[in-house]
């Protein structure tokens, strides 16, 4: 079952990448994905059940609106910083707590906290501390334990 | 309608570029490894994905191939923006006039090892 579901995913991404709907790319197409899914190691982790399919969809969708929200705006304040004349910096690096238990959220926060811009995750230790370098100390030690909360709040009713 | 997806990929176009340049503004600015990966790491990252949008709108029939593209840099960007960091911090780069470092408190505590 893991393996149909994998397979098909990988197949249709493959059209969606080559767009030609001839039969020999569709034979071709089935050769890498399984090929692909052959690779992959036997105890990977189920990131996906069908039967949570409307609910990993709506949730989804609400932390990848938080997510772009988060982007526009450090995009923003970043392009902002880099334009000002006097380049008015306040870097540094401050520690905010996933409050996650499992470690694929653990991985997603982290990476939503490195896509916007502003904030970067250097280092992680054992108890789920995001090491995160800022380009603006002050705004960010104030609004990331919100967003974290956020964000947790959402990851933590699919991942756990 | 032509015209109305040519003013939305012209619009979507200036702000790629736009973008972009204020990527590569920032890393000649900005003064060191961690500040300069925002600028590029960030921001280029995200002129990239409206430029992408942009020819996504301009050829609808590889649209598909540009918005799973997008999604592709998405996902890796910050993986690579993180490592490099994470390379330079083991590495000893310094910090350009820290305000606040916490892993440096943390790591002379010594109160953990894997970091």
């Amino acid at each position: 079952m893991f393996y149909l579901s994998s397979i098909i995913a990988l197949f249709i991404v493959y059209l969606m990448l080559t767009a030609n709907i001839t039969l020999p790319n569709l034979v071709l197409g089935l050769l890498v994905a399984t090929g692909i899914t052959l690779l992959m190691p036997k105890d990977a982790p189920m990131l996906f059940r069908i039967d949570r399919l409307p609910r990993f969809l709506w949730t989804g969708m609400q932390y990848a609106f938080v997510v772009f929200k988060d982007v526009v705006l450090g995009g923003i304040a970043t392009a902002r910083l880099v334009l000002d004349p006097k380049l008015p910096l306040k870097s540094g690096i401050i520690a905010i707590p996933t409050g996650s238990k499992s470690e694929l959220g653990t991985a997603i926060s982290a990476h939503a906290i490195t896509l916007s811009p502003g904030e970067l995750v250097i280092e992680m230790d054992s108890d789920g501390i995001m090491y995160t370098h800022c380009l603006d100390v002050e705004s960010t030690a104030v609004a990331a334990d919100e967003a974290q909360a956020k964000r947790h709040k959402l990851l933590s009713s699919l991942f756990d | 309608m032509e015209t109305l997806q040519q003013v939305i990929a012209m619009i979507l176009l200036v702000l790629g570029t736009f973008l972009s340049l204020v990527g590569v503004i920032g890393f000649i600015r900005l003064p060191d490894v961690y500040t300069r990966l925002h600028a590029t790491g960030k921001v280029s990252v995200f002129g990239l994905v409206f430029l992408l949008l942009a020819v996504s709108i301009l050829t609808p029939l590889t649209a598909w191939k540009g918005i799973l593209l997008i999604f592709f840099v998405l996902l890796a960007s910050p993986a690579v923006s993180h490592s490099i960091a994470s390379a330079a911090y083991k590495a000893g780069v310094p910090l350009a006039g820290p305000k606040r470092d916490d892993l440096k408190s943390k790591l002379e505590r010594g109160s953990d090892k894997d970091v």
